[in-house]
């Protein structure tokens, strides 16, 4: 980390989430939403933090198959601690994102 | 029965502008409560939160929310973790709540004002949630610590801090009055919600959770984490407002307003969180070094999102980011020497285990710091207690409220930085602190701090013990050593092998 002033120039988006069976649903998730992207799952105990490379979704549909139940796109936010990049959410999806790439 | 999808109707119901006949625009919202800085209502008016809710919605999952950390607390009441911790992850606990609950509600009346006053009706709307948001906050957080106060009553000190003069208290103060309390509600959407909110309280909500899971405080890491999920939908709140100042030509401004924020916010941290991370969680449980945390959550991806949003790294980017090395160790230090000041019992964290841990994280903590440490350690070896406690007060910065600090040992860097200002001297701790000051000297020149206060008499008798009472400290409530010096001991065994 010689250079930290410059650390934030890298473009990992994704969720955090802290715990739940709603985290685990979310990284298999975004495994089948996100098919050409290498997803990165790094868990803190009391947080787990899902990041990818400019743009991440996570469909409804992926979520209720992950978790055998309906859902509803909002209750992502009972387990949303953090996000890295903008979000935008929709009944069907929540996508993470970034507009630039540095 | 059919529903209509929120997509459907969201806008439409929330766009809650009209045209006035009775009143004038300027007369609903006046410009010192609204902020809209001239910009016409019809472009607040494509405010575009990202994140809608609404009202059965919300309700719906904020039952979700707290049903999971009030069941946590009572199922893990009769396991008595409190009686069985770290006396450092206890002050850990006493020091959160007294510096977090009742600014909760500071924070509630801070959305209170967007909900009033944003000429956006996104923003109104989703500070309503927030306002109810930070209540939660408050109530919980008050709730929680309660439980404890039949254990010593620096634990109500949740409630009690902020109705203190205690020096930490009017430090917390002093920040979240300056982005909650006396702000118009654009300022406080992107001070408040953007500058603190999506930065720095990811440090004290969830990297703070991730030390009290790993030292099996469950009860706490499941309380801070929810409070967490609030903050990340209306923090949402800033990022709109930032946008629409951008595009009408007010980037400058903007800029100014985060800048001013996460240099406090900065400041406040390295005095609350910096310790608390470093030095009072006990050594097996720290997930992460507080510098560790901050290059995840403020240095990578808090200031990633500033510049997506089209602002600049704060001119100051370079002096925090070597700070992380300096600051909270001079912060921590001045703490525990001063600890009858406050309503916690800090830890030292100076073992030789502690230390080795502080050496590699920070390389040359003990040809600095350490230095200082050996003689409080020799002092205490050596039956002179005396000698670690102060007799004075340390000088204090006049925007941060927080002694002014430097590296010890042979490079010993500390330099006030002053500012004459109408014929008053100014003293700051740093160039940033200075410069916070003059971007609105009328918002800050009459502020007297705890020196000033006691330069000019008004803390008698002008010794320690007038100081203490003037913080509102009393027996039992004045802090000491978390270890009762059982960390120096193992030096004194190491001495006596040798």
């Amino acid at each position: 980390m010689s250079n930290l002033k410059d650390a934030f120039k890298q473009n990992k988006v994704g969720p955090v989430f802290n715990g739940g069976d709603v985290a685990q649903a979310a990284i298999e998730a975004a495994e089948w939403d996100n098919p050409d992207k290498e997803i990165t799952v790094v868990d803190k105990g009391a947080y787990i933090r899902i990041s990818a490379e400019q743009e991440l979704i996570i469909t409804r549909e992926s979520m209720e198959e992950a978790l055998g139940r309906d859902f509803q796109m909002n209750e992502i936010e009972i387990h949303l601690g953090s996000m890295a990049g903008q979000i935008e959410v929709t009944p069907e999806q929540i996508r993470f994102y970034f507009e630039k790439t540095l | 029965m059919y529903q209509i999808p929120r997509a459907e109707w969201y806008d439409l119901t929330r766009a809650t502008n009209w045209t006035y006949s009775y009143v004038s625009e300027d007369e609903i919202f006046p410009e010192e409560m609204s902020g809209s800085r001239g910009i016409p209502i019809e472009a607040w008016e494509t405010y575009d939160e990202p994140y809608k809710v609404s009202y059965p919605e919300y309700v719906a999952i904020q039952r979700e929310k707290d049903a999971g950390a009030y069941s946590v607390k009572a199922a893990l009441e009769r396991d008595a973790y409190v009686d069985r911790a770290d006396p450092g992850w206890i002050s850990t606990m006493i020091a959160h709540y007294g510096a977090i609950a009742v600014n909760e509600y500071a924070a509630s009346l801070a959305e209170a004002r967007m909900a009033r006053f944003s000429k956006a009706p996104g923003n109104r709307n989703m500070a309503t949630f927030g306002t109810l948001d930070e209540n939660r906050h408050g109530q919980i957080q008050l709730f929680f610590p309660h439980a404890n106060i039949k254990r010593s009553h620096q634990w109500d000190w949740a409630h009690k801090a902020m109705h203190t003069n205690d020096w930490a208290s009017v430090a917390a103060r002093s920040f979240f009055d300056d982005i909650m309390l006396t702000r118009d509600a654009i300022a406080v959407s992107i001070m408040l919600t953007f500058g603190f909110e999506t930065g720095f309280t990811n440090m004290q909500f969830l990297g703070l959770a991730a030390d009290a899971s790993e030292a099996g405080d469950h009860t706490f890491a499941s309380l801070i984490s929810s409070v967490q999920t609030d903050e990340a939908r209306h923090a949402q709140q800033g990022g709109p407002s930032l946008k629409i100042l951008i595009a009408n030509g007010h980037k400058e401004e903007a800029q100014k307003l985060v800048d001013v924020s996460i240099w406090r916010a900065w400041k406040l941290f390295s005095v609350l969180t910096g310790p608390i991370m470093d030095y009072y969680t006990p050594l097996e449980h720290r997930s992460q070094s507080f510098k560790e945390f901050m290059v995840e959550w403020i240095i990578i991806q808090f200031e990633r999102q500033l510049a997506d949003l089209g602002l600049d790294a704060p001119w100051f980017w370079e002096d925090l980011t070597n700070d992380l090395d300096v600051t909270h160790h001079g912060m921590h230090l001045g703490v525990w020497y001063w600890r009858p000041t406050v309503w916690w019992n800090p830890a030292a964290g100076a073992s030789p285990e502690d230390r080795e841990w502080l050496e590699e994280k920070y390389p040359g903590w003990n040809d600095t710091w350490g230095k200082c440490w050996d003689v409080i350690t020799d002092n205490i070896n050596n039956g002179r207690e005396d000698l670690t406690l102060p007799e004075t007060l340390p000088y204090v910065c006049n925007m941060c409220q927080l002694p002014i600090v430097g590296t010890p040992g042979s490079g010993w860097d500390v330099k006030d930085y002053q500012l004459e200002f109408e014929g008053r001297l100014y003293h700051f701790g740093s160039e940033a602190d200075r410069w916070c000051f003059e971007q609105d000297p009328e918002r800050y020149k009459e502020h007297q701090n705890l020196i000033d206060h006691f330069l000019a008499g008004d803390i008698q008798p002008a010794d320690l013990p007038g100081a203490l009472t003037y913080m509102g400290l009393g027996p039992g409530e004045m802090g000491k050593d978390a270890h009762d010096y059982a960390w120096a001991q193992a030096f004194k065994k190491q001495a006596e092998v040798a």
